[in-house]
């Protein structure tokens, strides 16, 4: 009937006048045909539109040289005719583009009508990656986002960083999902999300307010919509370490140690080297091929009146490290009714449990990379070898062996809301949301002896239980109306939010059992028993005043004002309430009566935003002066320890916030009927009050307290932009998003010079120093600028502390003081924050075939390898110790063998590496089954596919990845040898939706 | 129901909601938070048993590390001609820049201690001013707490003003200006002997059983001995030392090695030490033992600490003490437990035996052993020193020969000294002092304080400087962060 009516129609517009030219073809969505599609000659009144095949045919009158084609739901477009008589064309869904809703805090709204800085990602592009970590997903998919996947252990999550690092404390961002604020999202299934909000600049975060200035990441989880269908997706793999370090051979190993003892004047140990051969490769013995599993199987549906998603979700993956797994189940509940007309209730709830078998991986991968190559894992007989004797390490399989450790966690994350609407316009919202988890952990050891430095003479067993409950009510009053063309809305709220949490813990040794099913503490000694309970997870409260109003005049002219009010209990009793206010401007000059609806430029925006933002992450309770235990003194003829109480670290009464002012301009740029779209956002952050224990002498005799002291500033640039096309059944797209951030301490506390960090492993050095004017956790150390090749140049050079010998590296003597020290004569040799990092992402469809990857990479980032430099005994040397110095020419780069010393003990340019990389993060091959067959199995749709993640890495880093995250921004970026590797993974998948 | 009341109705439950809204403040109760399980120091102080704990703290750092281990030992023993660095190499190389004088302002040792000492020194100032403050408490054991933190803080700033000279005189935790110049050697002196004194006549001569460790007015009395012998003050240190000696309270251990044995710990011998015990649930170990412990199998340590070839030299002839203190590779270890073997990564190894402990629960470092602060025969050798500076060499014999009796235990060794010349005798008691206090860490203070240490130290280590390496450098971070109010030792800059 619809059909019959857009021929008719088409009929009769369709004018049948003195032409020069017709021009005809053929409008689709790159697949159907279009019908009823608008075509006209722009300026002239002629136009028709598609038939029920999507086919046109129209007389263009003399002097027009172009085509215009628009269609609801798609984005116009326009072509020249350049004397064509046929002229096909694909039209764009605009949904995705233009009229896409973006979820915002406490609200959603049009892109078009957005004054703040939002990037989006979609479900779609979350499940690339066969991964449990939504975050993990999430790398290279956003411009301002830089995602570290720190840690290949399963069931690692990654770290998140937006627009820098606002602090020198932590910079984690707020998360938020469905409603609920959280500061972690580890219980998320990716396969649950339906789009991730990362708002970047202040216009976006300031409702957030002093949780904002880290920026915020709204999650959406997926909602039922429509017909009922249910999904199974599944997918299985095996993964493997992504690379190897290169280390010393066992012939070689016995070489380069023989030639360190006689550099130390004693007789070489090892009599014939090459008797040893290639001796053990360490990292083959811990590392292995491991599977990975997932299978999710979701139900959704939903109308008018009520929508549902029930999904559960079971994801296994054990680790490249042998002994170290992680598995979870999780469910989801979403349910949405509406009661009334006036009213809506809803509640979201995620259910999860998951398991981790741990190691101590940190030490096995420093084992594994220092042992002797010489010896074996096993003896003869099969028992541990003691590795220790030669190399003094421990045999890392043997600890890998007597590690019984787990860890179990079960969450809780919901929420429930009741929509009222009333006259017209208002809706007040009353949100109630909780997150439970409760931990759990126990670990056991074994007698066992291997080597005198690798032993447990008593058996002894630990557990740990904790909670931590986090409830949030909020109540917010929304309205909305138009006048005419002038557009309002806006919201206002009262929120309240409550986290405890608590732990309880205990040990005891000699059990009465070594198997599984005595791993309890009463198995134990209870003379030996040790217990502890306290509170963890944060003790605070907040309660916040929240409100935002948008005023759009025409669809041209925007102007957002948001602000929030926070008090929070911990902020010192000076400072209790904060307001962090923020105001965006927008507008859309491809709306203006002025613009050339014609030209290449289809869409041209402008934005700019200023706002101030918190960080509450200060600590709990470090305004009031506490009393701390555990500083027991020993008394008695039979001794007994007396409990202890003092003072250990001053306080601060004046403690709060600190506070992040963002300027944002930004510009957004569709080209080509928005085929192709380009978005720009320059910023400066400007981070005042940043916690600082700014140091104080010594002879006060306690810890300083915390001051709002020490300025950050981030500024930086970020960019994205995307391409989507096709012809036929062939269709693709790629994008492409670069971030650039310049980071500097502007100052400490305002006398300060020096913020030292980030251990080294070596003799208690520190690697970092974060100096005003310089980037937060910058490397600080010697220039290595050669080898000392003889006697004279000994006195040629500086030498470090004044001695040195033939074959030490050379070090710069900055001052020119004529000695190498400490205190004069290091200098910045890099950092761990990137000066860019970058995302390509892209998908191409032929009939049923698609293919997709993304490419993440970052630049201009450094690594130091900290682990060459810690050498506690003979441990293995890396590869490029075969071109040190024997001996005057031979090398003016590696120093002389030596087992430790101090070409070791200094961190100098020779340990620091470019951390630059390019990455394939992934690519997938699937084949989506034509109907015929998927009718005939009573299918919606069938979907196999093949997908590798980290498969290829172009990176000058000679360890694992030079992604090296320790925690603290004093400590990034310096590898000890004891990160858990990324793991290449190949894996095939199903999805079927009936 | 009228239609105007259907349009209504959303509002009413709205209404309804508002209420809920407005009831709400109840809820900024959230902001009211006090930290959980542990006190504050506006509720703290108000006990006996928390008055008792405040001092207790100030004890519980004479373990730490900081205090009496690792820098500690490297800056009494390893910084003389006792011991040299020991361990590896390259492991815990500021030591060995303290061993070889080649130690700059930035050095980690001198400001370890110097942390160390005053979170000790800021315990006992924290106790010394909220102690009148407690409210119903036992007055003699007000007292007696004060005499402990002021005995503990006088403890502090001697070792303080022994290796640094004047340094900053700190008597209240919270001091409102925090660039504080360094008082004189004097003014610390004298503020040392002011807390000694106060603690001479605070604290009991004994504690019962469950008490035993804590500071006596021996202790307090023979420590003002060592200071007043450390000030040249003779005859103020000749009288202190024979009156503890004639309070009788305190006698020889039979034996010597047996001193330093789990059975020697608090015995008759004992003035003061620092108690420690390996508790299985750990808590209250120190690593003094560790860090001295024999490296490399038996693993028992670090191995550092080594007795130097010149202490192995200076023992005369068949002193019984040599063995005692030195424990070489293929000894059997104290306790018979196993034999020393040797580590082709350390040159010239050698333990300091008196930092021998037995087998024990929590790991190497979780030792047990109490730290040999004061002992009697310091005390008798203080007692000699002192009276053969004031002419009275019998005495000075007497007291001399009852250490050289225990020593050498019935063997016919160590003869009795019997030289009445002051200068034979002074010499005598100092070389007496090295063999009994060795690797003890006294020998340092010791040297310095009789004006030897150049010359006993640079024909060993070429680079120690008169003038200079006396004293060590006050920690350069000290003097930035003091905003130049603390000056540098000379030589130092």
């Amino acid at each position: 009937m619809k059909t019959l009516l857009f021929s008719f129609l088409a009929l009769l517009l369709t004018a049948p006048a003195a032409a020069q030219v017709t021009v005809d073809g053929t409008v689709t969505d790159g697949t159907d045909p279009l019908i009823g599609v608008s075509v006209q000659v722009p300026g002239t009144g002629s136009g028709t539109i598609t038939d029920l095949d999507g086919r046109y045919e129209l007389t263009v009158p003399a002097g027009s040289d172009s085509l215009s084609f628009s269609y609801i739901g798609f984005s116009p477009q326009r072509v020249a005719i350049g004397g064509r008589t046929t002229i096909d064309i694909v039209l764009g869904e605009a949904s995705e583009v233009l009229q896409e809703v973006v979820v915002i805090g406490y609200g959603i709204q049009q892109k078009d009508d957005l004054t703040g800085a939002v990037g989006v990602v979609e479900a779609e592009q979350l499940t690339d990656i066969p991964t449990q970590s939504l975050g993990q997903s999430l790398q290279g998919k956003v411009s301002g986002l830089q995602i570290i996947p720190g840690s290949g252990a399963p069931g690692a999550d990654a770290i998140f960083r937006i627009r820098g690092i606002g602090t020198l404390n932590n910079a984690d961002p707020l998360f938020v999902v469905d409603g609920m604020i959280l500061n972690d999202i580890s219980f998320l299934n990716p396969q649950d999300v339906e789009s991730v909000s990362v708002l970047k600049d202040a216009s976006a975060t300031a409702i957030y307010g002093a949780r904002g200035a880290n920026g915020v990441i709204i999650i959406t989880t997926k909602q039922g919509d429509g017909e009922g269908q249910i999904t199974v997706n599944a997918y299985a793999g095996t993964q493997e370490v992504v690379r190897q370090i290169d280390v010393l051979n066992a012939t070689q190993y016995a070489t380069l140690i023989n030639e360190a003892d006689v550099n130390a004047g004693r007789q070489p140990r090892f009599a014939n080297p090459e008797q040893y051969g290639e001796g053990t490769n360490w990292q083959d013995v811990i590392f292995q091929q491991a599977p990975i599993y997932n299978a999710q199987l979701s139900f959704l549906g939903g109308g008018e009146q009520s929508s549902f998603n029930l999904s559960a979700n079971y994801y296994k993956q054990e680790g490249i490290i042998k002994g170290s797994g992680y598995d979870r189940f999780t469910t989801r509940i979403n349910n949405t009714r509406r009661v009334k007309d006036w009213l809506t209730v809803a509640g979201n709830l995620s259910l999860g449990y998951n398991t981790s078998d741990n190691v101590p991986t940190g030490s096995i991968l420093a084992t594994a990379y220092r042992a002797d190559p010489i010896s074996v894992p096993r003896d003869s007989a099969g028992n541990f070898s003691n590795v220790s004797a030669i190399g003094n390490t421990g045999n890392p399989l043997a600890t890998i062996e007597y590690t019984n450790n787990r860890s179990q966690t079960y969450r809780a994350v919901g929420n429930a809301y009741a929509d009222v609407r009333f006259l017209q316009d208002f809706t007040f919202r009353t949100n109630f949301g909780i997150d439970f988890v409760y931990d759990r952990n126990r670990n056991f050891s074994p007698v066992f002896v291997v080597s005198p430095s690798q032993q447990n003479l008593i058996s002894d067993i630990s557990v740990s239980n904790s909670y931590r409950r986090n409830w949030l009510w909020e109540n917010t009053l929304n309205y909305a109306h138009d006048f005419g063309i002038h557009h309002v809305d806006g919201v206002a709220g009262v929120t309240y939010q409550d986290n405890f949490g608590e732990f309880i813990s205990g040990t005891r040794q000699d059990l009465i059992g070594e198997d599984p099913s005595f791993y309890y503490l009463n198995s134990g000694d209870v003379t030996t028993a040790t217990n502890s309970n306290g509170t963890s997870g944060g003790n605070w409260g907040l309660v916040s005043y929240l409100g935002r109003l948008n005023y759009t005049f025409d669809s041209r002219y925007l102007i957002t004002v948001s602000g929030r009010v926070d008090g929070s209990s911990r902020f010192g009793d000076n400072y209790r309430y904060g307001f962090f206010p923020s105001v965006g401007l927008g507008w859309n000059i491809s709306n203006e009566d002025f613009w050339n609806d014609g030209g290449p430029v289809s869409r041209l925006k402008l934005r700019a935003s200023w706002g101030r933002t918190g960080n509450d992450r200060i600590g709990d309770f470090d305004y009031i002066p506490r009393v701390a235990s555990g500083v027991g003194a020993v008394f008695g003829g039979e001794p007994v320890l007396l409990p202890g109480a003092t003072v250990s670290s001053l306080a601060n009464p004046d403690l709060r916030w600190e506070e992040t002012e963002q300027t944002d301009l930004g510009v957004e740029v569709g080209l080509f009927n928005n085929q192709l779209l380009f978005e720009a956002d320059v910023y400066r952050k400007f981070t005042s009050g940043v916690l600082f224990p700014a140091p104080i002498p010594d002879y006060i005799g306690a810890d300083p307290a915390v001051r709002n002291v020490a300025e950050v500033l981030n500024r930086g640039l970020d960019l994205s932009a995307s391409w989507r096309a096709g012809t036929g059944t062939f269709r693709y797209s790629v994008g492409a998003n670069a971030s650039f951030v310049h980071n500097e301490v502007v100052t400490l506390d305002g006398n300060t010079q020096n913020r030292f960090g980030g251990a080294l492993g070596v003799g208690g050095q520190l690697g970092t120093n974060s100096q005003p004017g310089t980037a937060a956790g910058s490397f600080f150390g010697y220039e290595a600028i050669g080898v000392f090749q003889n006697e004279e140049q000994l006195g040629q050079f500086a030498q470090l502390n004044g001695r040195q010998q033939v074959g030490d590296i050379i070090y710069r003597d900055v001052n020119g003081d004529g000695v190498v020290n400490a205190a004069n004569d290091r200098v910045v040799l890099g950092s761990a924050i990137p000066d860019m990092t970058l995302g390509i992402n892209g998908s191409f469809s032929y009939s049923g075939l698609e293919l997709s990857f993304d490419v993440t990479g970052q630049f201009g980032n450094e690594v130091i390898n900290a682990k060459q430099m810690a050498r506690f005994g003979a441990y293995n040397y890396e590869q490029r110790w075969l071109d040190r110095f024997t001996g005057e020419g031979s090398s003016n780069v590696i120093p002389r063998a030596t087992i430790g010393g101090p070409n070791f003990e200094n961190l100098s340019s020779l340990y620091v590496e470019d951390g630059s990389y390019v990455r394939l993060r992934n690519v997938t091959l699937g084949y989506r089954f034509a109907t015929a067959l998927t009718d005939r199995l009573r299918m919606q749709s069938l979907r196999v596919y093949v997908n590798g993640t980290n498969l290829v890495t172009s990176q000058k880093y000679t360890g694992y990845n030079p992604e090296i995250y320790n925690g603290s921004v004093f400590d990034n970026g310096i590898d000890r040898g004891d990160i858990y590797p990324i793991a290449r993974t190949i894996t095939a998948g199903i999805d079927v939706t009936f | 129901m009228p239609p105007i009341m259907q349009t209504m109705q959303p509002l009413y439950k709205f209404l309804v909601l508002a209420l809920l809204v407005a009831g709400a403040p109840a809820c900024t109760d959230v902001l009211d938070r006090t930290p959980q399980g542990e006190y504050t120091l506006d509720n703290f102080f108000q006990t006996e048993e928390q008055a008792v704990q405040s001092v207790n703290a100030v004890y519980n750092q004479l373990r730490s590390w900081e205090t009496h281990v690792f820098s500690f030992i490297g800056m009494t023993d390893i910084v003389s001609d006792d011991s040299d660095k020991g361990s590896t190499p390259s492991d815990g190389f500021f030591l060995q820049e303290i061993d070889q004088f080649t130690y700059a302002p930035t050095n980690v040792a001198p400001s370890t201690v110097w942390a160390g000492y005053y979170t000790g020194i800021f315990r006992a100032n924290l106790v010394i001013e909220n102690l009148p403050e407690v409210p119903a408490i036992d007055e003699s054991l007000r007292t007696r707490l004060n005499g402990e933190a002021s005995f503990l803080r006088a403890y502090f700033y001697f070792n303080l003003v022994r290796w640094f000279g004047g340094v900053p005189l700190l008597l209240e935790p919270f001091p409102t200006n925090f660039e504080i110049a360094r008082a004189s050697a004097g003014e610390v002196y004298a503020q040392i002997e002011s807390d000694l004194q106060t603690a001479i006549s605070a604290l009991p001569a004994s504690y019962a059983a469950a008490d035993i460790g804590r500071a006596t007015s021996g202790a307090a009395k023979s420590m003002l001995a060592k200071v007043a012998l450390t000030r040249g003050n003779w005859q103020r240190a000749a009288d202190l030392s024979l009156e503890v000696i004639n309070s009788g309270r305190y006698e020889l251990y039979p034996t010597f090695s047996g001193i330093f044995t789990q059975e020697g710990e608090n015995s008759s011998e004992s003035i003061f030490e620092v108690q420690a015990a390996a508790f299985e649930i750990g808590g209250g170990g120190s690593q003094y033992n560790e860090v001295q412990g024999v490296r490399g199998v038996p693993n028992l340590g670090w191995g550092f600490n080594r007795p130097s070839d010149d202490l192995a030299a200076s023992f005369e002839a068949g002193d019984p003490r040599r063995d005692a203190t030195i424990l070489y590779v293929g000894e059997v270890l104290p306790d018979g437990s196993g034999i020393v073997e040797g580590d082709p990564n350390i040159d010239g190894e050698r333990f300091n035996q008196k930092a021998f402990v037995t087998d024990h629960p929590g790991g190497n470092g979780n030792g047990p052993g109490n730290i040999r602060i004061l002992r009697y025969a310091d005390l008798l050798l203080i007692a000699a020193e002192a009276l053969n500076e004031l002419n009275r060499q019998e005495e000075a014999l007497m007291y001399l020969n009852m250490v050289r009796a225990r020593a050498r235990g019935g063997a016919n060794v160590l003869p009795d000294v019997t030289t009445t010349d002051q200068g034979e005798l002074r010499q005598a008691i100092w070389r007496e002092r090295r063999s009994e206090l060795a690797l003890e860490q006294h020998r340092w203070f010791d040297l310095v304080r009789t004006n030897r240490s150049f010359e006993v130290m640079k024909p060993l280590r070429p680079n120690f400087t008169q003038n200079k390496n006396e004293l060590f450098p006050i920690p350069q971070t000290e003097i930035d962060l003091s905003e130049g109010a603390l000056e540098q030792n000379p030589g130092y800059n």
